[in-house]
């Protein structure tokens, strides 16, 4: 039987939950930190308190390309490392916001965020299917290993389109299978909240993202996790640079 | 949560303003206090410095 929409979400919820008090990775079984250690440079991670563990499956802020003063939006921002990284390439004229909806892992990355000092990180309790952000506000969106745990991935995508700026971009790593998944797989809890049986085939994730307005959507990277039917990527997606702009070649023109 | 941040922040449903309510704050962290959106009648509780932007029916569950 279909897991309803609510089922998944307090499953999700309840899982990450009780990895923000004792850590485990989301892709695997190995230590929060050893695996930490394998997915970021170590002079980026270096200084970080023990409680800004991973628990993603990739590092987007690396791809990411990020510039001075620009605006970050961290989907599922965990324990804030992906967003602390962020914070010390936008620099202190940049803001990043981190949304969650774990109480636990809001705390967790509050605490962090206090003891580092990450003045221009903001934490928020929201859902990525209704982003409490306003229309066309950020630069770049990261997310590590989170999407595939939505139960509607068109509303994360349009949301991710809407609150873009126009030539914003989007740049994550996430959870894509390489062949359908059986029933048994899809409806067991633990994998999905484990990152598999709710992850998208590769070319279904991509055309979702373009019908929810994306200008260029593209698999980056890909990395397969043993033999499982499923596999870790970086996805990037751009909106286009003169879309909802009042001051496009043909808008303005148009004015009196 | 920081009040200089308030600007790009909307509400979750209805993509409209939001306006601050503080009942707690320390420097310029708004530690308790709410959001409130007009058009949809609804406030969004800020507790322990993180604004609450849950849909509601998502929050009342969640709470429960």
């Amino acid at each position: 039987m279909a897991r309803t929409a609510d089922e998944i979400k307090g499953a999700v919820k309840e899982f990450y939950g009780e990895r923000a008090v004792k850590a485990s990775s989301c892709c695997g079984p190995e230590d929060v930190n050893d695996y930490k250690e394998k997915l970021y440079l170590l002079d980026d991670i270096k200084g970080m308190p023990e409680t800004v563990a991973s628990f993603g499956c990739g590092n987007p802020t690396a791809i990411a390309g990020l510039k001075t003063s620009e605006t970050v939006l961290d989907l599922g921002s965990g324990a804030g490392l992906d967003c602390f990284l962020s914070a010390k390439a936008v620099g202190e004229t940049g803001r990043v916001i981190g949304l969650d909806m774990t109480d636990e892992m809001l705390a967790l990355a509050n605490k962090n965020r206090d003891e580092l000092g990450a003045k221009n990180v903001e934490f928020r309790k929201g859902e990525m299917e209704s982003m409490p952000i306003d229309d066309g506000t950020v630069d770049v969106i990261i997310s590590n290993c989170v999407i595939n745990l939505s139960p509607d991935k068109d509303a994360v995508f349009r949301e991710s389109h809407r609150v873009l700026k126009a030539g914003g971009r989007f740049h994550v790593s996430d959870v894509l299978l390489s062949r359908e998944l059986t029933e048994a797989e899809t409806n067991d809890l633990s994998l999905w909240a484990g990152c598999a049986s709710g992850a998208l085939l590769e070319d279904d994730y991509l055309a979702r993202m373009k019908a929810a307005g994306f200008a260029e959507a593209r698999i980056d990277s890909r990395s397969k996790i043993g033999s499982k039917p499923w596999f870790s990527a970086t996805i990037s997606a751009f909106k286009s640079a003169d879309e909802g702009s009042c001051c496009g070649p043909t808008c303005c023109s148009l004015g009196s | 949560m920081r009040k200089d941040l308030m600007d790009i922040l909307a509400c979750p449903m209805c993509k409209g303003e939001l306006t601050l309510t503080i009942d707690e704050e320390k420097n310029d962290e708004v530690i308790r206090g709410g959001l409130f959106c007009a058009k949809c009648n609804e406030r969004y509780p800020i507790d322990d410095s993180i604004p609450n932007l849950l849909p509601p029916d998502l929050r009342k569950q969640m709470s429960a």
